[in-house]
Order: C-alpha cells, then sequence, then structure tokens
C-alpha cells in the first residue's frame, strides 16, 4: 500500500506493545514530517540502548556494563535479595529508599500458555546465587496468577535445596491496602486480601 | 440505590419513551407483541450492557434505526447508567459518562424469561457460573475467586497439553498442581457456602409455588482441602497428560437442582421447570437480603401465567418485602392486591407506555 520504507516503518512500529496498525501509521507519518535531526536522534537513540544496556551478568537486571549499578554499590547488603519479574520492577522497589539489598530479575514469570517455563527464567541462576551465602529471599513477583505460581515454584526449589545450602528465609510481599486511601474507596478484593492479611498491633 | 427511571430509544418495538419506575412492584400489562418484555430487556439491558435473550446485541435495534439505546436514572443519587450499541457493532456502557467499573456502582438484577431455563435444565457449567457469580454478589471480596481459578486452569491445561506434546518438561507441574489446589479451596467453601444458604428457601419457596420436595444440593467430588486436591491431581496425571487436560477439580462439579429425589433437569416437565427457576430465584434474592446485601432489581417475564391465584398472591406478598420488581403480564388482574404490597401499573400498547398510574393495596379493592 505504502512504498517500500515507509510499509517497513509502519511494520516494525507496529511490533511495539500496545501499538496497533493505525497507530502505527500515525507514528510512521509523524517520524516523516519530523526534522531530519529530531528522527535520526531516535534512531541514534535506539541504536545507542541497544549498543550499551545489556542485562547484569549478576541479577540481570539493566545495565550499561558486565555489572549494574545495585551490584556494584559496595554499601548493599548481598545477603538479602529480592526477585522480580521485570527490570521496570526494580524501579519502585528503589524508590522506597527501603530496601538495601540486592536484586534478582527473572525476565518473566512462568506460563505455560504463552510457552515460559522455569528453564526460560533465570531461576537456576538464583538458586546458584543462593548457594552462595544469602540469609533472604524476597519473592516480589506480581499478585497474578502468573507471579504466584513462579514465587510458589522458587519458594519449592529453594525449599529442596535447603539441605546444601543451611537455611535461608524465603519471604513474601504482603498484599493489603494502599496507604493513606480511604477504606472507603478500596475495592473489595483487596480489602478482603488486607482483612484475611490482618496482623496483631503492638 | 435503586432504578427511578428508564428511558429507551430505538429499542425493538419501543417508542422512544421515558417511563418512571416505583419503589416497589411495577406490573407491565398489555396483550401480547406490545413491548411488555422488550421494556423488561432494555433495563436488564441498561444494567448489564447486553441482552438476557438469546441472540445477536442487532435484534435490539428497532426497524430502521441507526442504533439501540437506553438510559437508566438510579436513585438516589441521580447517576445515568448509558447502554448503547449500533450497526456496526459498537457497543457503550457507561456510568456518568466513565466505562463502568465494579459491579457495586449498579443495581443487582435477577431474571425471570424463558431464555434463563437453561439454568434449570442447561449443562451444568450454566449453573456452576450463575452460582459462582452469587457467590461474588453475596461476598463481594470473592468476586475473583472464578477467574483466579479459571486463570490457572487455564495454565494447567496448557502446560499438560505442552508437556504431553515433549514441548515442555513436566518440572513446573507441581507447581501448578499446588496453585490449582490452593486456588480450588475457596472456590468450593464458598459454593458449599452458597449452596448452604439457599437450601431451605428453595425448598420453602418451591412448595410455596407448587413444587413439593425441590432441593438444591452440592457435592463436590474433593473436600476443599488443599493435600487432597493436590494428592487428586497428582493421582490423575498420567491420565491429564494422555488428554491434554485437567480431569479433577471443582470444574467438573455440579450444583443440582433436584426434585423428589431425582435431578430436576432430565425428570421435570417444562411447567416444574418454570416454577424451579421462579423459586431459585426468590431464594437467592432472600439469601442476598439475609446477608445483609440490597435485594436485586427482579425483572420477571410472564410469571403468573403458571400460577393460581392463591399462588399469584403468595408471590406477590413475597415481593412486597424488599427492594424493586418489575413484572409483566397480559391482564393487569394477574396481578392481585396483597397486604402490603405497592403495586404501579403500567400499560403498554404497541410499544407505547401509558404513562404509570400509582395503584396501592387499598385503591386496587376499591376499583
Amino acid at each position: 500500500m505504502y512504498a517500500g520504507p515507509i510499509s517497513r516503518l509502519i511494520g516494525e512500529l507496529s511490533k511495539l506493545p500496545g501499538i496497533g496498525q493505525r497507530t502505527a501509521q500515525r507514528l510512521a507519518f509523524h517520524i516523516l514530517r519530523a526534522d531530519d535531526d529530531d528522527a535520526l536522534a531516535l534512531a541514534e537513540a535506539i541504536r545507542e540502548v541497544k549498543e550499551k544496556v545489556g542485562l547484569c551478568e549478576v541479577c540481570f537486571n539493566l545495565s550499561e556494563g558486565p555489572r549494574c549499578r545495585i551490584c556494584e554499590d559496595e554499601r548493599r547488603d548481598r545477603s538479602l535479595i529480592c526477585v522480580v519479574e521485570e527490570p521496570a520492577d526494580v524501579i519502585p522497589i528503589e524508590r522506597t529508599g527501603e530496601y538495601r539489598g540486592v536484586y534478582h530479575v527473572l525476565g518473566g514469570a512462568l506460563s505455560p500458555i504463552d510457552g515460559i517455563d522455569p528453564e526460560d527464567l533465570k531461576i537456576a541462576e538464583l538458586l546458584e546465587r543462593v548457594d552462595s551465602g544469602v540469609s533472604e529471599v524476597v519473592l516480589a513477583t506480581n499478585p497474578t496468577t502468573t507471579g504466584e505460581a513462579t514465587a510458589l515454584h522458587i519458594a519449592a526449589s529453594l525449599r529442596d535445596r535447603a539441605g546444601a545450602n543451611g537455611a535461608v528465609t524465603v519471604t513474601r510481599l504482603a498484599s493489603g491496602l494502599p496507604v493513606g486511601a480511604d477504606l472507603e474507596h478500596a475495592d473489595e478484593v483487596t480489602l478482603g486480601k488486607a482483612l484475611a492479611g490482618r496482623r496483631a498491633l503492638g | 440505590m435503586h432504578l427511578a427511571a428508564v428511558e429507551s430509544r430505538g429499542f425493538r418495538n419501543l417508542a422512544d419513551a421515558r417511563v418512571a419506575v416505583g419503589a416497589g412492584i411495577t406490573l407491565l400489562h398489555g396483550p401480547n407483541g406490545a413491548g411488555k418484555t422488550n421494556l423488561l430487556e432494555a433495563v436488564y439491558f441498561g444494567l448489564v450492557g447486553r441482552s438476557f435473550r438469546a441472540g445477536n446485541d442487532r435484534d435490539l435495534i428497532a426497524y430502521e434505526q441507526p442504533a439501540a439505546r437506553v438510559e437508566l436514572e438510579l436513585a438516589p443519587q441521580g447517576a445515568v447508567l448509558l447502554a448503547a450499541t449500533d450497526r456496526r457493532g459498537e457497543r457503550r456502557h457507561l456510568l456518568d459518562g466513565r466505562p463502568l467499573g465494579s459491579s457495586e456502582s449498579r443495581p443487582l438484577v435477577s431474571v425471570f424469561h424463558p431464555d434463563r431455563m437453561e439454568l434449570v435444565k442447561g449443562p451444568p457449567a450454566k449453573r456452576r457460573a450463575h452460582f459462582d457469580r452469587l457467590v461474588g454478589a453475596l461476598w463481594p471480596a470473592r468476586a475473583d475467586l472464578r477467574t483466579r481459578y479459571g486463570r490457572t486452569l487455564a495454565q494447567r491445561n496448557a502446560l499438560v497439553g505442552r508437556i504431553a506434546a515433549a514441548l515442555a518438561s513436566p518440572a513446573s507441574l507441581a507447581t501448578w498442581d499446588d496453585r490449582l489446589a490452593a486456588e480450588a479451596v475457596p472456590l468450593i467453601e464458598s459454593r458449599a457456602e452458597v449452596v448452604e444458604a439457599l437450601s431451605a428457601p428453595v425448598t420453602e419457596l418451591g412448595a410455596a409455588l407448587g413444587l413439593e420436595g425441590m432441593e438444591i444440593r452440592y457435592r463436590p467430588r474433593v473436600p476443599p482441602e488443599r493435600e487432597r486436591i493436590g494428592s487428586g491431581l497428582a493421582e490423575r496425571r498420567e491420565h491429564d497428560l494422555g488428554r491434554a487436560y485437567t480431569s479433577f477439580g471443582p470444574q467438573l462439579d455440579e450444583v443440582e437442582l433436584r426434585f423428589g429425589g431425582r435431578a430436576l433437569k432430565r425428570f421435570g416437565s417444562q411447567g416444574q421447570h418454570r416454577i424451579a427457576l421462579l423459586a431459585l430465584l426468590l431464594a437467592e434474592r432472600r439469601a442476598l437480603i439475609a446477608a445483609g446485601r440490597p435485594s436485586p432489581l427482579m425483572l420477571l417475564d410472564d410469571v403468573m401465567s403458571e400460577l393460581d391465584p392463591a399462588r399469584r398472591e403468595m408471590l406477590v406478598a413475597a415481593l412486597a418485602d424488599a427492594g424493586q420488581v418489575m413484572l409483566t403480564a397480559t391482564e393487569r388482574e394477574q396481578v392481585p392486591a396483597a397486604a402490603g404490597a405497592e403495586v404501579s401499573a403500567v400499560a403498554i400498547r404497541d410499544g407505547r407506555p401509558l404513562g404509570a398510574a400509582g395503584l396501592g393495596a387499598a385503591d386496587r379493592d376499591a376499583a
């Protein structure tokens, strides 16, 4: 329908998440209309990110060098590992300023429907890391069907190896109410979970 | 929260009109084909965003109209629910102009209509889905149990299929089995609780409507214990791998409606099925009220024709205690005055509601 280069650009854009054929067309024509400098800056940024950013060899977070900034940081507690699904999940936990341990990014969650099995995630690498003197693993996968199954699978695998590496504590993030929100505005499912997970005060 | 008015445009044979809906019982009466059921359907469409009749959304659109559109006015907050569908299949379902969120923002609805008879005589899946939804209506915090179980089951089925096809190792099957078992426990428990809550009212209301010995029964194939379910799944693993699906768990359970010690769906007559559906809907309403939930809006299409005068009176009395009811009848006299029942009658002719007339029990006697 369009000249080769244009339909190629539309084709590439429509592979992006959340971008359908029509949005891809709009973006392509926006790029065509844009200044050469702007358009080439976009191309350059994509090239640069692919050349310079890889995965940390320890935790598989995004990294500009062989190791990410968090793994390089001497002040982080290496005996505490927080396991997340994606690199993007590291950011909100870092933003809390409350976590002083290191991370392990699985690169997804178990999902047989999507053909994702344990071998497709960095689970073996996590078990190896735990063998080298880790005291606690915090499972911070999402509270979804796939995230819960992933947490369960890792917890079971850690238990199976417990003989080899002594006692490692496995914890799971709590789920409940957003802080500062009124009870009145909480949805029933979240509130129900918060009730089920209530704790004694003091 | 209750329904104050319904306004329809381009909906089936209904003239574009606004009909005020009273607090108690609203009787829609008129000859066959006048549009009584269509008005009930319009209310349901406004609340739920689809029809309770089998068939295509496009059938809702009046002849030579571009779209069918229903606005419901909700009291006391004055919110407006809008549902619309056009000939290209575009649909809208909005509350005050915003897409609908949780079910809390609109009244629950319960329908008696011939197309709903599937609930009594159809396959078990219909009843499972229905009672799982009722779990969410009774205990909103559990509204996601069915979805969660379904998602986990779909993952396990996919894994079993992939293992059978040698595309995946069985390493994570134990994880998914355990996950599925964990999700099954609250689902089985909640179904048992729902059936327990319905059990006495179903039998009582069935008898009152002329179906002596009606029962509702849930016998799960496995008790709600995570280990038992897990070992059940493990025992059938070889079998499941051979067939690439999950042959054990509450997705196969049956909630049975029974009558005289036998399955109603196999042995009941057409008339008995109708009575059973009515008794079930009334029992659900009673269970909701007993649990402190709002009474659902009852949409009852032509229930009276089945009942003798004494039972008609019993039904009106039973419906008068709480909440809103809209029902259709060909003759106004089919809805008798009952003690305390506030009935407003709306006559419908050729798709045109002829205005609501207030009609209390006292006026009724005088008339």
